[in-house]
């Protein structure tokens, strides 16, 4: 891995809590992520990990506590939160492609009106992209023509249009078929290797082996064990997580 | 039969044109102009007021919500009375019966429209929104370049049997004197006095020939939605959802 244990900080959750209604969604939720780090969250569903992630960029609000980009506290009132958004790519469990848009034009929108890019460029950086997540043949299809595993990989091109510093992934292969899988693994390996900064909700737990720099484990809105994934996947020290990954190598 | 025939050989041009080109536009052509004319206004209205709608801002929403709650909840026959009386007032000189006519048809249809683009809106999945948004886009950019192009087409049968109603709409024109077809049917009628079933049979026959060749094609269109879509939406599942029906009254 490229990532050196003395980078910068570049997320900080600082006593974050949130609230649906009655139900305590994320609880005290205290730590850090580098530049450059590879941070898989896991945990069983309902556990906030998704909620955690969302709102990095502001998908969901937080009632408690501060959430720093690079510095700078996101859920102020003052932040630009468009200009905020474009800095950092979300990659979606359900893909999301703009339908109605041809594959390279979902990945040059935001380009062409958030940065106000130049068309020639946008599609040139665009085509660069596609063929990095091994697409290029796909430019002129429509999303509805193209495989979930092919939608992802789209997906993740146009995060990365943006060049944003860090990269969020709420669980990207959840809805894929299983045959599916590696496809968008080795896209999210390649980036990792290359140093993007990125916070993965995800169950592939050989992915959270191979990859991470960290990992968090997060039960009832709390995180409740961090560590390598060599400390955590060989000796995990809370019961919960013990049970969790008990319970995983069963199936 | 031979009375139709007859009628139509004599007042034909009556019921296409009025009087024109020695008189004023009126007939067939004005019913149209008045449709068209109507829903094409009716229609970036309607889209406005969806999105006060559907605005989280209170100043917006309410304004709108009243809008398309008081329009959708009167009779239009009630609606364009009190246009014939509030408009002159409102503006200060005679409005003619024609423009009254096309005043309240566009705040009218707009309240509908309005809300079947709400709805449009509304039945997207909310992925739509937080991946425009997750890209820095703003809410109008979002609403502009990914959730109206999609609504919209989606919504395009449901709006052009909204235009259907409004070609039948016009015809409440006639009572304040709004030269349009049912109006030129009735002139022929006085004219005749003794043949109002078949002059009547005339203008029911013309304003079905219009409307059914026009849901014919609504049902077309949307079948070519439906069938685009399951090859090109295919995410959501969406070539197993029902279509939605074509309603014309």
């Amino acid at each position: 891995m490229t990532h050196a244990p003395s980078a910068p900080t570049l997320i900080t959750f600082e006593g974050v809590n949130k609230w649906y209604g009655n139900y305590h969604a994320l609880a005290d939720i205290t730590a850090s992520v580098t530049k450059g780090e590879v941070v898989v969250i896991c945990g069983p569903s309902g556990s906030g990990k998704s909620t955690l992630i969302r709102t990095v960029n502001r998908l969901e609000e937080i009632q408690k506590g501060s959430i720093r980009f690079d510095g700078k506290d996101i859920h102020s009132r003052s932040m630009d939160i468009n200009k905020f958004r474009s800095h950092i790519g979300f990659v979606f469990q359900s893909f999301n492609l703009f339908p109605h848009l041809t594959v390279l034009d979902n990945i040059t929108l935001a380009p062409l009106n958030v940065l106000r890019r130049d068309r020639h460029a946008a599609r040139e950086r665009g085509m660069e992209l596609l063929d990095r997540v091994g697409l290029a043949s796909k430019a002129e299809a429509y999303p509805g023509q193209l495989s979930g595993g092919q939608q992802q990989r789209v997906a993740i091109a146009r995060a990365l249009a943006m060049d944003p510093p860090a990269m969020l992934f709420d669980e990207p292969t959840s809805a894929l078929d299983p045959e599916m899988v590696g496809e968008v693994l080795q896209v999210m390996k390649s980036l990792a290797r290359d140093g993007m900064s990125m916070m993965c909700v995800t169950h592939e737990m050989n992915f959270a082996r191979e990859v991470a720099d960290s990992v968090w484990f997060m039960d009832e809105g709390r995180i409740v064990e961090t560590g390598t994934p060599e400390a955590f996947f060989g000796n995990p020290s809370t019961p919960r997580a013990q049970k969790f990954l008990a319970d995983l190598s069963s199936h | 039969m031979t009375d139709i025939l007859a009628i139509l050989r004599d007042y034909g041009l009556l019921l296409l044109v009025g009087q024109f080109p020695n008189g004023p536009m009126g007939g067939l052509a004005i019913t149209i102009a008045l449709s068209i004319g109507g829903i094409a206004l009716a229609f970036p209205l309607g889209v406005v007021l969806a999105l006060g709608r559907i605005s989280r801002f209170a100043v917006l929403a309410w304004p709108a919500t009243v809008v398309v709650y008081v329009a959708r909840g009167v009779p239009l026959i009630m609606f364009i009375f009190w246009m014939y009386y509030f408009l002159p007032v409102a503006t200060g000189r005679p409005v003619s019966g024609l423009t009254t006519m096309l005043v309240t048809l566009v705040v009218y249809q707009a309240a509908y429209i309005a809300e079947i683009v709400r709805a449009g809106i509304e039945g997207l999945p909310r992925g739509q929104m937080e991946a425009s948004r997750s890209l820095g886009m703003s809410y109008l950019q979002t609403m502009r370049k990914v959730i109206l192009p999609q609504a919209l087409y989606n919504m395009v049968p449901t709006l052009l049997s909204q235009f259907i109603s409004t070609i039948k709409e016009t015809s409440l024109g006639y009572v304040i004197g709004v030269n349009e077809l049912t109006f030129a049917a009735n002139q022929i009628n006085t004219t005749l006095l003794t043949k109002p079933f078949q002059v009547f049979a005339i203008l029911a026959a013309i304003y079905f020939a219009l409307c059914f060749s026009l849901t014919l094609m609504a049902r077309q269109l949307e079948r070519r939605i439906s069938a685009r879509r399951a090859g090109l939406g295919s995410q959501s599942g969406a070539a197993t959802t029902p279509r939605p029906q074509i309603i014309t009254e």
